[in-house]
This record gives C-alpha cells, sequence and structure tokens, in this order.
C-alpha cells in the first residue's frame, strides 16, 4: 500500500511537468464546463422542447466524455514516458509487486480524471446557477446523477485499460496517444447517442451502458494485468 | 552468495544463456565479461529476479530465484545498461522515490549521502534531464546504492564517465568490497575489470573461463620473463641450455623466456645468459594483459562453434 502511494505521487509529480498531460486535464474540462453551460444557457431561452432535451443531453454527454478523456494522456505518458527514458527496468528491480506497479499506473490515471470530472461538473453548476439564476432540475435527476457518479469511474477504468494496453505496444507517445483515442471510441458511442435522443436521458439506458463498460472494463484490465508482468515488460514491450 | 546451476534462458528458439554454472562468493568483485549480446543482461536479469530462467536454478543471497523474487529485489542493487532516470524530476525526487520504493527508512539521509558522495548534491534541485551523461550515469549508480544492497549488479558502470568520475566510481567499488558487499560487474572496460575485479568470467552464451586474473593469465599463457640486452647478441636463445626453459622467444633486443617457476629460475636463468655473454639492461615479467586473453580466449571460442 505503501509503494501504491509512493508510484501514485510520482506519477502525479511527473504529470504535473508534462505540458500534453496539463492540456488534457485543465484546459480540455475548462473548455467543456463553458461549452456545456452555454448549451444549458441556451435551452432555458427557447420554448423548443426537443432542443432543450438535445442540448441537456449533450451538456451530460461532455460529463461523460472527460472521464474518458482524461486518463488518456496520463496513462499513456506514464507507460510510454517510462520506455522513452528506460526507467522500467530499475522500477521493476525494485521490490514492487507486479500488481502495485499496475495499480499505481492505473489509479494515477484514474483519480485525477474522476476528480477532475466532478469538479468540472460542481463548476459548471455553478456557472449555470450565476447565468441561469438557478441550478436546471433537468440536471440533477437520477439518470443524471447516477451517469455523473455510476458511469464515471467505469469509463475511466475503460480507458485507462485500453490506454494500457495500447502502450505496451507502443514506443511512441503521440502514436500511443492517438491509437488509444480511436480504441476508446466504442465505450463512447452510447453517450453520442443519447446526445442525439429526442427524450432525456433515463436510468434505463445509463444501466445498460453501465452493465456494458463493467463487462468491457473486467475483460480489458484481465488482459492488461497479464500485460503487466516483469516478464512481459522487458522481454515482449517495445 | 550468488550461486547458478545449469541457468538457462531462451528467447523461442534462440538460446541467451546456456547452462550456466556459477559461484560468486560474497564481499566478490566478480567480473563478468563478454562481447555485445552474449547473453550478460539477461543473466544479470534472472539473478536479480526480473525475469525467470527457462530452466536451471539460481540462488541470490540465500534467496531462490523464482521463489523468493521480491525478496531477492529488496537485497540487491542493479545499475542497468542505461542510467533510466526521470527526466522531469529533480536528481533528489530521482533518488527519494527509489528510496521509498525500497523502503529505505532514513530517505533524506540516504539521498543526501549519495548525493554527495557523487558531488551531486549541489545540484540536487535540478532535473535529471539537464544532467551530463557522466551526471546520470551516477546518479544512476547512486540509486543502486541506496537502499544499501548485499549485491549489487553493474552493467557497464563507467561507460561514458570522464575520468575523474569514473575512478570515484571505481572507488566505490573498492569501498564496497571492504564492506563485504559482493559486486556483479559486466564492463567492456578490461583494464578496469583486471584492476578491480578477484575473479573474472568469460562468458558467450555459455561460461567459457572463470578464474583470477592472473591465474587465468598463467594458465593460458604460462608465465614469461623478458630479458632485455643491452647488444643483440644473435644465437644467444640457441645456446641457452638451462633445463628448465619450457620457450624461448626472440624479438630484436629482447629474449622472451617461458618458466615454470619465475621465482626460483629467473636467479639462474640472468646467471646462465652472463656466463653465455649476455649484457642485461634489465629483466621484468611479461604480463599479458586481461584484453590479450580476452579476445585469445574468444576466437578459440568462435573457432571451436
Amino acid at each position: 500500500m505503501q509503494r501504491l502511494s509512493v508510484i501514485l505521487i510520482k506519477e502525479w509529480r511527473e504529470s504535473l511537468r508534462n505540458k500534453m498531460v496539463l492540456f488534457g486535464v485543465i484546459f480540455l474540462p475548462l473548455f467543456l464546463v463553458g461549452f456545456s453551460a452555454y448549451m444549458v444557457i441556451q435551452a432555458g431561452g427557447t420554448d423548443n422542447p426537443v432542443a432543450q432535451i438535445v442540448l441537456f443531453n449533450t451538456s451530460l454527454m461532455y460529463f461523460l466524455l472527460l472521464p474518458a478523456i482524461i486518463p488518456l494522456a496520463i496513462a499513456v505518458y506514464s507507460i510510454v514516458g517510462e520506455k522513452e527514458q528506460a526507467t522500467l527496468e530499475p522500477l521493476l528491480a525494485t521490490p514492487i509487486s507486479d500488481l502495485e506497479l499496475f495499480l499505481g499506473k492505473a489509479l494515477a490515471s484514474v483519480i485525477p480524471a474522476l476528480a477532475v470530472n466532478w469538479i468540472s461538473f460542481g463548476l459548471f453548476l455553478g456557472v449555470t446557477r450565476l447565468f441561469v439564476g438557478s441550478v436546471p432540475l433537468q440536471t440533477l435527476t437520477a439518470p443524471w446523477i447516477a451517469s455523473i457518479f455510476g458511469l464515471s469511474p467505469l469509463l475511466a477504468l475503460f480507458s485507462v485499460a485500453v490506454t494500457m494496453l495500447v502502450s505496451s505496444r507502443s514506443s511512441d507517445a503521440r502514436a500511443a496517444y492517438q491509437f488509444s483515442s480511436f480504441a476508446i471510441l466504442p465505450g463512447i458511442i452510447p453517450l453520442i447517442v443519447y446526445s442525439s435522443r429526442k427524450t432525456l436521458v433515463n436510468l434505463t439506458l445509463v444501466g445498460l451502458e453501465g452493465a456494458v463498460l463493467l463487462a468491457a472494463s473486467a475483460a480489458l484490465l484481465f488482459f492488461a494485468i497479464r500485460v503487466f508482468s516483469r516478464e512481459q515488460i522487458l522481454t515482449r514491450w517495445k | 552468495m550468488i550461486v547458478a546451476e545449469g541457468l538457462t534462458r531462451r528467447f523461442g528458439d534462440l538460446v541467451a544463456v546456456d547452462r550456466l554454472d556459477l559461484e560468486v562468493r560474497q564481499g566478490e568483485v566478480f567480473g563478468f565479461l563478454g562481447p555485445n549480446g552474449a547473453g550478460k543482461t539477461t543473466t544479470i536479469r534472472m539473478l536479480a529476479a526480473l525475469i525467470a530462467p527457462t530452466s536451471g536454478e539460481a540462488t541470490v543471497a540465500g534467496q531462490k530465484v523464482g521463489t523468493a523474487n521480491q525478496e531477492i529485489r529488496r537485497r540487491v542493487g542493479v545499475l542497468t545498461e542505461t542510467p533510466g532516470l526521470y527526466k522531469r524530476l529533480s536528481a533528489y525526487d530521482n533518488l527519494a522515490f527509489f528510496a521509498r520504493l525500497h523502503g529505505v527508512r532514513d530517505v533524506p539521509g540516504a539521498v543526501e549521502r549519495y548525493l554527495k558522495l557523487f558531488d551531486l548534491w549541489d545540484r540536487r534541485r535540478d532535473l535529471a534531464g539537464t544532467f551530463s551523461k557522466g551526471m546520470r550515469q551516477k546518479l544512476a549508480i547512486a540509486r543502486a546504492l541506496l537502499h544499501e544492497p548485499e549485491i549489487l549488479f553493474l552493467d557497464e558502470p563507467t561507460a561514458s564517465l570522464d575520468p575523474e568520475s569514473a575512478r570515484t566510481v571505481r572507488e566505490t567499488i573498492e569501498e564496497l568490497r571492504s564492506e563485504e558487499r559482493t559486486i556483479f560487474l559486466c564492463t567492456h572496460n578490461l583494464d578496469e575489470a583486471d584492476r578491480l575485479c578477484d575473479r573474472v568470467a568469460l562468458f558467450n552464451t555459455r561460461l567459457i573461463k572463470v578464474g583470477e586474473p592472473a591465474a587465468l593469465r598463467e594458465e593460458m599463457y604460462g608465465r614469461r620473463t623478458v630479458v632485455h640486452l643491452t647488444d643483440p647478441r644473435p644465437g644467444i636463445e640457441d645456446a641457452l641450455d638451462l633445463p628448465f626453459v619450457t620457450g624461448i622467444e626472440r624479438i630484436d633486443d629482447k629474449l622472451i623466456v617461458t618458466l615454470p617457476d619465475p621465482d626460483r629460475e629467473n636467479p639462474l636463468l640472468v646467471k646462465r645468459l652472463v656466463e653465455l655473454g649476455a649484457s642485461i639492461r634489465y629483466v621484468n615479467e611479461l604480463r599479458m594483459s586481461l584484453e590479450d586473453l580476452y579476445l585469445d580466449l574468444m576466437e578459440d571460442d568462435d573457432a571451436t562453434a
């Protein structure tokens, strides 16, 4: 447990000095918060109920995109960065276990993703309250809350597992980032479907998406843990 | 301290290490010499419990490889071929990170000690990415020593170091030896191996030869005395009629004489040469370098293969 926290702190220290990671963790969420708030404000100003629904669903989608996108840069640089700096072997020569290393790397991406997403959601509520005068009721319904707090961790896990698998086979951070961005699309497609619906997101949809993500994440994590063995890292990783 | 029996590692059809039998004693500086691609790094990885052998067994610091890997990693320090430092972290943070992973109790104390030992204390806050090659190597060596390992695996420790830093490393190795720590040293610097190592192993996928450098030289070349003459007296080598001389060679004004026991036979040799009319400038022992030995043994090995 102590070694896990040592890994986490090191990962975050390195991330804070990486512009690419900082962009994904700070600027992208700020941009999406602004854009979501703008859409909700627009929804309050229109009488067309279908347009309102689409705008609300789309702004929800942004808060489900963030936990999938934020871990990409952190996880890619966490693994490909180790390869580029040739630090994996010295790291593996310590008494750290394979599982501690895997969890350290995974949590170093998942925790900031969730924290930033939830802070962004709070910021979004604050901004909309400031400009609309109150928090729109549609954003505090059970499906929204279930999505923000239930689906986000699963999306982050899914994204991290995909990125770790991709990064293990890549020696170029940008290529791994781009490939991972494509590889997480299957997890995001249902969110895009949300935004095109003419009815508000409901619990059934959220539950269905959650079940699919849980199964996919479990399968991917199983393979990612297997790929994350010392033997594999030192002899198979490129 | 390190015992390997039939240690073998295959990668598919490629045999990287073939039935290695080895014993390294406590407090010994053991040189592991061989060409690039000989399997030295694979051997270190197996002995440091980083990868599993395909077959064979090894015991490191009393722990069996494969069953007590974490304990082995706790007790050994590894300097890898490349320094492998986190370039976005400071020198201090690099060492502190590894010290914490190794469970060092006094992390600030250990980091300070080794940064000072390698003259890096003043640069402790600088990012490792701004360091020169030599400084990175010193930082990597400091990292391998931080947790005071019983056994140290050093892969090319003085490569890319300036002479002063290389000397610091060599002195550190000497100091570690005096502390009874075991050092497994892979190097291409044969002069360094000759100076530092108690024993060396010549290795090219399989073990070719192991022993003390002086003993290996004697076994390979015998002991030879060089007699420097003031005048190149022709035919004197043919006139030398001593029964214990097992070989004689003439190069310009030098006689190179092979003797089974030069300590006892050199005075007799000098006496006889003077009797034969030779005028001797000085006498010394021909010391073949470890490089000569290495190249000859590798050549023999290639011919055998």
